[in-house]
Parts: C-alpha cells; structure tokens; sequence
C-alpha cells in the first residue's frame, strides 16, 4: 500500500523548508501570479526553482497553485509563467481552470494536474469528467461526509485529496463573491477579504459573525488512510512557521504512528493538545462524521487568541547553547520545552540566559533579538528547531 | 437579442411577455426563491409557445447522481430548450446517456473569459450565462470573441454566495429565536444589505440592492448578445411593466432613451458593470 501523502502550505521559502523539514511529504505554494493567496509572500521564479531543488533532495514534492478564476486579461502571458514555472521543475499545478488544464495536459503531460478545492467537486460523475480530461488528482469539496469521501474513491480512479486541518470556508469554494461586492477585492483572484468573519447586524439583534471553527481531523486520519485517500492537506500559507512546524510535526507523527501500530488513544491526546496549543480558534471535523450545524460555527462575542507559546526559532546549539531568535518574552526559571524536525523532544528549565553579545541577562525580551540558552540534550538540534513554553 | 425571465412567484410566469422562461427545480437548484417541481415543468413546456430552460445548478452529492439522471433524462424528452449547470455531473451525464439536450454553463461566479467559454464550447455546451462580477467591457470582449452564445443578466438581486450550511436555522438557534428561512443581514462596515434564504439544500446570499443593467442593454444589442435575462425577486412591483417595455426596447433596436430614464427608477446601482474588482499580489 502506497503510503498516503501529508501536504503542507508554504507561504514563502522558509516556510516550504520547515514544514518539509518536520515531516511534510510534499509542500503546495503560490508563485507571484494565478494564486488564491494574493496577499501572501508568494515565490518568485528563483524562489520556485530554489525551492524545488530543496524539496527534490528531500525526494520530496512542490505543487504550485494556478487555480485562480481567470478573466479574459487574466490569459495574457499564463502560457509564458506555466512554461517558466515548469522549467523551475515543480511537480504538479494545482488548477481549477478546465481550459488551463487542458493547456499543460496538451503541453506538459509530464507534470501532474491536481483540480482544486476552488471547484468544490463533491460526486464521482463530476471527477470521471474531470479525468477523463487527464486531471491526475482531485482535491474535493470540504462539504462532504466519509461514506460519500469513500464511495468517490471506489468509482473513481485517479487520486484523491482532502483537507484536514486549518481554517474552513463558510459557502462552498468557488461559490462564494461576498468579498467582491463588500470589498470590491475579488475572491476568486486572490483578494478574498474573509468577509464571513467581518461582522454582521440584524436590524434589532445583537451583532454577529458566520465565521467558521477550523477543521482538525487529527482523530480520524486512520479512517482517511483505511478509505483510500491519497494526500492529507493542511490548510495555512500564511501561517507562522511556529504553526506550521507543531502541525505538521504533531500529523507526520499520527500518520506515521498509524502505519508502524503504534496509534493509541494515549498518544492521541497529547497530539490533540498539541495541535490545540498552536491554534487561535476552536475546532471540528465538520461534515466528516455528522451534517454541519450551529456547533461549527461562531455568531457573537469571539476574538481570536494571540498565542505567546512560541519563544523562539533555534539557529544552533553549540558548547550547550542554543542559539535563538527571540519570538515572545521568557525569563531565566521558566519551564521552556525544546523541539526538532526529527520529532525529539525536552522539557527543561531556563537556568541561564545570554544577549546577542552573551552577556548574562535574566530576561529575553526583545522579539527578533538573537539570546542564547543554556541545555544539555541528548539528541541532535538542528536548525529550525523550536523553543516553546511548558504550560 | 431575446430576454429571459426568472419568477419569484409561480402566480405568473409572463409567460406570453418575455421570450423566455427560466425554471429553477425543486431538489436541483439553488440561488433562487421560487422552485419548480419535475410535474410543472411538464406543464409549462406543454403550455408555452416560447422557450423554457430548466435551473440545475446545485453542487451535487454522490446521492444526487440516479435522481440527477432521471431528471436529465426527462428534460431531454420533453425538449427543454436548455438546462443551466453548476456542477461537472451534468455535463458527464449528458455524454453518458447520449442526451441531445442545450447546456448552459452557469457557474455562477467562474464564468469570466472567452477561452474558458470556447472551451466548453467544445465539450458540447451551447450557451453561457456570463458571471455578475465581470465589467462591460469584459462581457463584450467574451461576446465578440468566443463561440459559445452568452447569457447576461442585466436586472436582478444578484446571488452573491451559496452555503450548503443551514445559516439562518444556525442563527436562529443562537439567539434562541422562532423558526423561520430567511434573515436580512447588515455588513457593519459598508452598511451593505444581504437577504439570507436558506431551504434543504444550503443557504444563498443575495446582495438587497437591486443591479440596474438596463444602461447596458443598447451595448450588448449592438455588440449581438443574444440573450439577456431579469430575475423578478425583490422587483415584483416593477416587474412585468419592465418585461414589457423592454422586449419593445429590443424590437425597436434599443434606440428609446425615454426606456433607460423611466427605469432609473428601480435603481442607479451597476456593481461590476463599470467597476472592477481588485486583488493584491505583492510584487518582489
């Protein structure tokens, strides 16, 4: 059995290293034009072709997003990019234009065609018509429950991609212009505004939002494995690197824990609070295992929580020092836990601190400021390791 | 130029009025008010003497699919003269069953260039109801250039969203409010009004305002659209008046100023028409 795929965002270069890096099988990117993520960093050419190599060495995969709604002035010059991005050697498009498909299928059938999540594909009819157009994969609709993900992956032969954790839609991708006609930026070009969080009044009512809890479907990746899913995608270009290594950390282990027998119920716990500790909304699985309803959504009365976990980003650990970029306040005494790429980790206590000019401090206060912390491990700490409070 | 009319209510289809009717079906379709079952279809294809096009624009589910090909295969013998598609499902069955049936692509906000027209063109699909999103000046590039025959809708409350999510009954459980399937709701920055309609297959948002594309009739006459289409909801007063003056607007070449001024009346808003949208991609 082929071993089934973790996907991983990657708003920019760092971000595609580390969340490879923590386990992510592939990573999906958007470069600087045709993406839905207008407002992230996005990769240039150089970047895309950087990137490629450094996942390639990994004997890892980049897909690259394409899956804008295109309008006529959009056309000019999608044939240059596609052909230039294919030079940069990605490995599959991410598209939800059929005649863009049908453009790279004619053109470069050795790079696979994933239909996006933009057209909310949700029956087997649509996808037969979808492969027989040549599409290799098709990530599907996030309206649709296990027994219709299944029966999809028994009439259907080419792959199939869900979505398992991050921030949710609250209509049906693709089905959605309130950002247009709020904002006057275009949802379906990469200026979706999120207007279903912005908050709404009903003449004589208290004020409300229809913004969605985030997906978290870390409790049934082993139904998603057992039904014949191809990829398992994380939701979250934008996101810090923080987020990004803890999830898809916490999901390489749950998968993995899944095939080798060692998934228990234990485990599972101690993953749910780790994803939990990262998250700034509440979660739910959705439609996966019941038909949505009030329990997904927020309406009234709900910030979302700025996290302070994250203490920094580790660059080094030489002669027992760890060498970091400040990210949040800590002080000699906290109770501080270290993790890595390879999946090790160590709770300690801070007994001493130094600056950037290793002079002893007693509190790191300064975010983005390098200090350097003393810890004995056992284990290797490799670059992008990351230094987080024990709660 | 023919024009097309979709009802709010089933008391009349101005059926002997417009050239046209649009009939959303009841299960099949969403983003409208006023669905149609399988049984009246049949009756007003029977009775009426102008064309009758048939709203299957749901995200289908697995469990659509034998209900989905039933109706295809029905529509297909009565002979509609069309039938307007969201989902991929649709246009597979037609090739499946070998049906001999129109296809509309009306995928509500996706259907913005030319080549993308041109390329379901040539998958067997006839007719495009272009999206509400796009400028003037984009939609008669698509006329001019593509193969397929564009639809516009020039008068509506356009349907800016759909949920496959039971909004209003989430709401009303919230503030402990009595049943209903429909709420208005008021975006606090902007003011802006959408009305919230919600029955067993999601909820569909539609801006309040009214879009006022009678400006623009003259344009896409001149520029050979063969079709333009108004939608009754929340113009009901104004309605079949509007119907009438402007199948004569057509016949007489859209040459009557007088048409244009009279029906400033129902609104001075043109969203995309002369508008357009705007997305940020940060350049390095």
């Amino acid at each position: 059995m082929k071993k089934i795929e973790l996907l991983a965002p990657a708003g920019d270069l760092e971000r595609l290293k580390v969340t490879l890096l923590y386990g992510a099988d592939s990573v999906f990117i958007g470069g600087q034009k045709y993406g839905l993520r207008a407002n992230a960093d996005n990769f240039s050419l150089e970047e895309i072709k950087e990137g490629c190599s450094f996942a390639h060495k990994l004997g890892k995969k980049v897909h690259l997003t394409l899956n804008i709604v295109f309008h006529n002035e959009d056309m000019d010059g999608v044939y240059d990019y596609i052909r230039d991005v294919v030079d940069c050697g990605i490995d599959a498009f991410i598209v939800s234009d059929p005649f863009i498909i049908s453009y790279i299928k004619k053109n470069y059938p050795q790079v696979e065609v994933h239909l996006s999540t933009q057209n909310s594909t949700s029956n087997y009819e649509a996808i037969h018509f979808f492969e027989e157009e040549g599409v290799d994969r098709i990530v599907l609709a996030r309206e649709l429950n296990k027994k219709q993900i299944s029966e999809i992956i028994e009439k259907v032969s080419c792959d199939i991609e869900v979505f398992i954790h991050g921030a949710m839609c609250t209509c049906f991708s693709g089905r959605c212009a309130l950002s247009n006609y709020v904002t006057n930026r275009d949802a379906n070009r990469g200026g979706c505004a999120q207007v279903c969080r912005f908050s709404f009044t009903n003449e004589g009512e208290k004020d409300f939002t229809m913004a969605l809890k985030d997906l978290n479907m870390a409790s049934y990746i082993g139904d998603l494995i057992d039904i014949g899913v191809r990829s398992l995608k994380v939701e979250g270009r934008m996101r810090s690197l923080y987020y990004l290594a803890t999830v898809i950390g916490t999901y390489r282990e749950i998968i993995d824990s899944y095939y080798n027998n060692t998934f228990s119920e234990e485990k599972l716990k101690e993953w749910d609070y780790r994803l939990s500790r990262v998250a700034n909304r509440e979660t739910s699985t959705h439609y996966f295992m019941k038909e949505a309803d009030y329990t997904d959504q927020y309406y009234t009365g709900r910030s979302e929580v700025s996290n302070q976990d994250y203490l920094g980003q580790v660059i080094s650990y030489e002669d027992g020092y760890l060498k970091i970029y400040e990210r949040n306040y800590f002080k000699v005494g906290d109770s501080v836990e270290l993790f890595t790429p390879n999946g090790d980790r160590c709770v300690f206590e801070v007994t001493k601190l130094l600056d950037e000019d290793k002079n002893v401090v007693d509190v790191a206060r300064h975010p983005d400021n390098i200090y350097y912390v003393k810890v004995d491990v056992d284990f290797p700490v490799v670059e992008y390791s990351m230094l987080m409070i024990n709660n | 130029m023919k024009l097309l009319v979709e009802v709010s209510e089933k008391d009349n289809l101005y059926l002997d009025k417009s050239d046209g009717i649009i009939l959303p079906l009841e299960g099949y379709a969403v983003e409208s008010t006023c669905f149609f079952t399988l049984e009246e279809v049949c009756d007003i294809v029977s009775q009426s003497k102008n064309l009758v096009f048939v709203k299957l624009n749901k995200n289908f589910m697995n469990e659509d699919i034998e209900g989905l090909k039933n109706v295809l295969v029905k529509l297909n013998e009565l002979k509609v003269d069309g039938v307007f598609f969201y989902d991929l499902a649709v246009l597979q069955l037609k090739k499946e069953l070998g049906l001999d049936i129109n296809l509309v692509w009306n995928q509500t906000h996706m259907v913005n260039n030319y080549k993308t027209c041109d390329y379901y063109y040539s998958k067997g699909v006839k007719y495009a109801l272009l999206g509400k999103e796009i400028t003037l000046e984009e939609i008669t590039e698509i006329i001019k250039k593509s193969k397929i025959t564009p639809m516009v809708e020039v008068v509506s409350r356009p349907s800016v969203a759909f949920s496959k999510r039971k909004l209003v009954t989430n709401y009303n459980h919230d503030i402990g409010k009595k049943k209903g399937n429909t709420l208005q709701v008021i975006e606090k920055v902007t003011g802006g009004k959408y009305d919230l309609y919600e029955n067993n297959d999601g909820t569909s948002f539609f801006l309040d305002t009214i879009t006022n594309g009678t400006s623009i009739i003259k344009d896409l006459y001149d520029c050979g659209c063969e079709f333009i289409i108004m939608r009754e909801y929340g113009l009901e007063d104004y309605f079949e008046e509007l119907i009438i003056d402007t199948k004569e607007y057509i016949l007489n070449g859209c040459l009557e100023k007088d048409y244009v001024d009279k029906y400033k009346k129902i609104g001075d808003s043109t969203n995309f028409f002369f508008r357009k949208t705007i997305y940020v991609v940060k350049k390095k």
